[in-house]
């Protein structure tokens, strides 16, 4: 099937745009940070001083923090978690709104708002439901009152902070993934449901034969962004728990809800040491290219069974 | 009958969910009608004159230092015209992709993907100095204009919608291209008259992904038009009412509802679209 | 439907162009200032106005900062970048300035030099212009503490500070409060500990300008006696204060408490006196000194936390000199940092009273030379923020006891990297 030859007209003239936009704005500056991460660059007035090459060094460094490795551990469960409950949730809302529900456009609108606010107002406002309206819940309901104690607070604990970056992530994120999932199910033909309909199939017939297959093409996409998008979290963990709650790790004490993008933000800009975060962040990149690749290839292979 | 109870259960479950997952929009809608300090002390309180709401708005859509009105529309123009593209180019590419099968174009689909990994921190600071080298290079103004800020979410947003529309184009049946050769189409023909209308339901949704993204979007902008300068987007203007030590919260929450307005309209005409280009795509 | 289809993203494609052609920003040829309080950026944008017409030089505020998620730092060295450095910027201290070393201009020979006693000096030059002169010690509700029975004046010392909060803890009900102290300690009100409260370790009794203790520490020698009474406060600051606000609640929520006569004390400076105008609060309110040793230590900090600094490859030096000049010797000037913008100026020539209580409680200090310095920025931002804050934390919500605090904060010092 293959339609164009490499040298063919159309085929870089209709890939041209695309190709263009990405060297100039991706590529280009990707090159020029993996460059940096190998210096003692820092963007300001001191660069005039000459840039130094460091070599490994920044890398090195980065191993050695225990924070670093702390925002390791805690992304990854953070990432795992996430994805499990948007993805659910997710096909949850799909399925009720391609259904015979009264109100399906109402949900289909009303599901997808909440990825209308923005990431640092979200975690502010998600900040004030944590620390006052649900205490205040407590207050109002007694069999519910352990809510109101201050030392239940579900932002004051590091475990519970990490349920409450879950459940603030999926909150915004779970009708975007739902969009997908609803595209992916709407593309299955109707005439693929009739037939099955008259060879006389059930309802869970139909789904588990029509619908999950279609969905499951969707599952490759659908689990590639959550993954990406949990692993590069920073808006929601800087507005809701600003790193959180500290805690103690290797012996130093450091902050318990610091994931990776926070990190190397930290680093970087509080900490005045571009080419060190650059470091962190060429690692955060291999990292997740891994991962992805990884769930990827586990996806496909799932896709051609089904 | 059984069938129906089930539903109206399911319905009745569904509305409640709904009502508590949009529960904090309430706490929004509520305390934008209130001044600043009665947000932060007292939030879950109706407000005392719904009229509030519409002296907030009118202080946010006349306030000096904020200039709401000139980053409304610099906002909708970078957005429409980013959409605009992040749609059509990116199908092109997809379509060539997807119907040619050598190890370039697979080679080039995977570099696309990949990019979605990467970190914006990366590419911060060098996408500035890159910008402002190729001007004193080449004299092509990027920076502080609407061509660059177009340019980077074009670039930072065709990865997704490359992989997307890979997806779905994969799926629609090479015969009706083929049918259309004979018939004596050329190719760029192919893809505008057939490959284009058929993604319809597929152009909705990534015109609504990146339509949030780009309306909402701080960074970027925040780099590439320079806080401050003379194009400013809605989220760089706002962020003045989010000062040092005084948050202006009902300023805040107010505009957040207004800047949910567009947004909100574009959803229902893509709404639509979505719906129209399932029809059409059973129909054939 | 096609053809209009074609014909819109022809004339799209037009406009983008068009737009490439981008006018750029040398419309005015006057100068650009940066700084860093949202707050006050309307006002500025007055007078910045009243300014331009009464000179004729154009000039364009840009107000970066507060809590949007980006820092004036990191716009700074993003516009850096882009090759569009402000003519005039700022800096809040040491780190600030070795960062920028090499751009900032010496200011030693200008008239406003002699007319105060707080401008940015490194070997003596002077630097940098001070914006204005804050203060913070703990601010104390004036109802409250005489219905209490409590003497302000006589909080000078640990001591005296127990004593009063078991009295004021006491009666919490019959006074209406929900705390004796209200005092923050969460992940994002890092500051409120690591960056004030840990000057009261640094400067607190010292005569102004005394770096001893500083130097020891950066030696990472620890005078653990000092160490240990300043734990001790920190406890007692912990120990009174409502736990909700300190382990969870954001600046808002503290300053609130405050303003609504929840709580008798505040650990916060005169900035707060706009949220007190916002919250209607008219109680009297004043400064009393942290009680961080047994010793009587009889004075608040003061000093000024930023600097505008003058751009030294700008193209419009002499614009830039004269528009900080006539901040002070103007009454335009005068009128704005002091009425407008609520600010206390840092100028022995502005007779000017500004109209926060706190302001002038911190004035007061000061005209009685009562002060102590803030010396919190000789130690770098990541060391605060990334490894004291974290250490202030544990302790506030109870994860260590307070001899580990100790010797957390200890090994902190003599483990120091940066």
């Amino acid at each position: 099937m293959n339609r164009f030859h490499r040298n063919n007209v159309t085929f870089w003239v209709f890939l041209a745009p695309v190709l263009f936009a990405f060297v100039m704005v991706v590529a280009i500056p990707f090159v020029i940070g993996g460059f940096y991460s190998f210096t003692d660059w820092n963007a300001t007035a001191r660069a005039g001083q000459g840039l130094k090459f460091v070599g490994l060094h920044n890398f090195t460094r980065s191993f050695q923090d225990p924070s670093f490795l702390y925002s390791f551990i805690i992304t990854t469960i953070y990432t795992l978690v996430n994805v499990v409950v948007i993805n659910v949730l997710a096909i949850v809302l799909a399925l009720a709104v391609t259904s015979k529900l009264r109100f399906r456009n109402l949900y289909r609108m009303g599901f997808f708002v909440p990825y209308l606010i923005g990431g640092l107002i979200l975690g502010y406002l998600w900040q004030f439901v944590f620390n006052n309206a649900i205490p205040a819940i407590g207050n109002a309901l007694p069999f519910l009152s352990t809510l109101a104690n201050p030392e239940n607070l579900m932002l004051r604990h590091v475990d519970t902070s990490i349920i409450a970056l879950v459940i603030v992530g999926s909150w915004q994120y779970a009708g975007y993934i739902m969009m997908i999932y609803v595209a992916a199910i709407e593309g299955v033909p109707t005439e693929l449901y009739e037939a099955a309909q008259i060879d006389g199939a059930s309802g869970w017939q139909k789904f588990r034969g029509i619908t999950v297959p279609m969905i499951a093409q969707a599952f490759t996409i659908t689990m590639f962004l959550t993954l990406v998008n949990s692993f590069k979290q920073f808006d929601v963990n800087y507005s809701l728990t600003a790193g959180g709650p500290a805690t103690s790790f290797m012996g130093e004490s450091i902050y318990g809800t610091e994931l990776l993008a926070m990190n190397i933000y930290k680093v970087a800009f509080v900490g005045n040491d571009l080419a060190a975060g650059q470091a962190r962040a060429v690692v955060f990149f291999v990292v997740i290219v891994v991962f992805s690749l990884v769930q990827v290839s586990i996806n496909k292979k799932k896709e051609l069974e089904l | 009958m059984k069938s129906n109870k089930r539903l109206y259960i399911l319905e009745f479950f569904m509305l409640a969910f709904l009502v508590v997952y949009l529960y904090p929009f309430v706490i929004v809608f509520i305390n934008s009608a209130k001044d600043a300090f009665s947000v932060t002390q007292y939030p879950m309180r109706l407000p005392e004159k719904w009229s509030q709401l519409f002296v907030n708005m009118e202080s946010i859509w006349t306030s000096r230092n904020v200039r709401y009105s000139s980053s409304f529309f610099s906002s909708l123009i970078i957005t429409a015209l980013s959409l605009v593209f992040v749609t059509i180019f990116p199908a092109m590419g997809a379509w060539v992709l997807v119907r040619t099968k050598t190890k370039t174009s697979q080679f080039i689909f995977l570099i696309f993907v990949a990019a979605m990994v990467i970190p914006f921190q990366i590419v911060m600071f060098p996408l500035v100095a890159w910008f402002r080298t190729v001007f004193q290079v080449t004299g092509l103004r990027l920076l502080r204009t609407y061509f660059g800020i177009v340019l980077a979410y074009l670039g930072f947003g065709l990865s997704l919608s490359v992989f997307v529309y890979h997806g779905f184009i994969k799926n629609i049946p090479f015969e009706l291209e083929e049918a259309s050769i004979i018939d004596g189409c050329k190719l760029p023909e192919v893809f505008f008259r057939i490959i284009f209308p058929l993604l319809t339901p597929v152009h909705a949704t990534i015109g609504i992904l990146h339509g949030m993204w780009i309306w909402n979007d701080f960074l970027l902008p925040l780099l590439v038009l320079g806080k401050g300068n003379r194009i400013q987007t809605l989220p760089l203007a706002v962020a003045n009412f989010a000062g040092a030590y005084v948050k202006q919260w009902d300023l805040i929450l107010t505009a957040i509802l207004m800047a949910m307005i567009p947004v909100l309209i574009l959803f229902f005409i893509a709404q639509k679209r979505i719906v129209k280009g399932m029809v059409a795509g059973s129909i054939k | 439907m096609r053809k209009i289809g074609v014909a819109a993203l022809v004339l799209l494609m037009i406009g983008a162009v068009v737009f490439a052609s981008g006018r750029p920003e040398t419309g005015r040829d006057g100068i650009t200032l940066m700084q860093n309080k949202p707050e006050i950026d309307a006002m500025l944008q007055d007078y910045g106005q009243v300014w331009s017409d009464s000179s004729g030089i154009g000039i364009t505020i840009k107000s970066v900062g507060g809590s949007s998620g980006t820092s004036l730092g990191q716009q700074l060295r993003a516009d850096y970048t882009a090759g569009e450095m402000p003519d005039i910027f700022i800096i809040a201290g040491i780190e600030d300035y070795r960062e920028w070393e090499s751009l900032i201009l010496d200011l030693s020979g200008e008239k406003w030099v002699a007319d105060t006693s707080v401008a940015f000096t490194v070997d003596g030059k002077v630097y940098g212009f001070p914006v204005a002169i804050e203060g913070w010690g703990m601010a104390y509700n004036g109802d409250i503490l005489k219905a209490a029975g409590v003497d302000p004046a006589s909080l000078t010392s640990y001591g005296a500070y127990k004593t009063a909060f078991q009295k004021i803890d006491g009666m919490k009900d019959k006074l209406g409060l929900d705390s004796v102290v209200s005092m923050a300690a969460s992940a994002d009100m890092g500051w409120v500990t690591a960056h004030h409260n840990f000057n009261s370790l640094l400067s607190n009794g010292l005569p102004y300008g005394d770096m001893s203790v500083v130097k020891d520490l950066q030696n990472g020698k620890v005078d653990q006696n000092r160490l240990q009474q300043y734990a001790d406060w920190v406890e007692l600051l912990f120990t009174y204060a409502d736990q909700t606000v300190l382990t969870t609640g954001n600046y808002d929520a503290q300053v609130g408490a405050f303003a609504t006569e929840k709580a008798a004390f505040l650990h916060q400076g005169n900035w707060v006196d706009p949220n007190m105008d916002a919250a209607g609060a008219t109680f009297p309110m004043a400064f009393a000194p942290h009680g961080s040793l047994k010793q009587v230590t009889d004075g608040i900090f003061v000093s000024a936390p930023s600097f505008y600094v003058i751009n030294a490859e700008s193209k419009n030096v002499a614009a830039a000199k004269q528009f900080l000049n006539d901040m002070v010797y103007t009454n335009a000037g005068q009128n704005f940092m002091v009425k407008e913008a609520g600010m206390l100026p840092a100028f022995s020539n502005i007779t000017l009273k500004p109209a926060g209580q706190l302001s002038q409680s911190v004035q007061k200090w000061s005209s009685a030379g009562k002060v102590y310095s803030w010396n919190q920025y000789q130690f770098s931002g990541e060391f605060r923020d990334q490894v004291l804050a974290p250490i202030y934390n544990q302790f506030a919500t109870k994860q260590i006891s307070k001899s580990e605090f100790v010797q957390a904060m200890t090994r902190a010092f003599e483990n120091r990297k940066n």
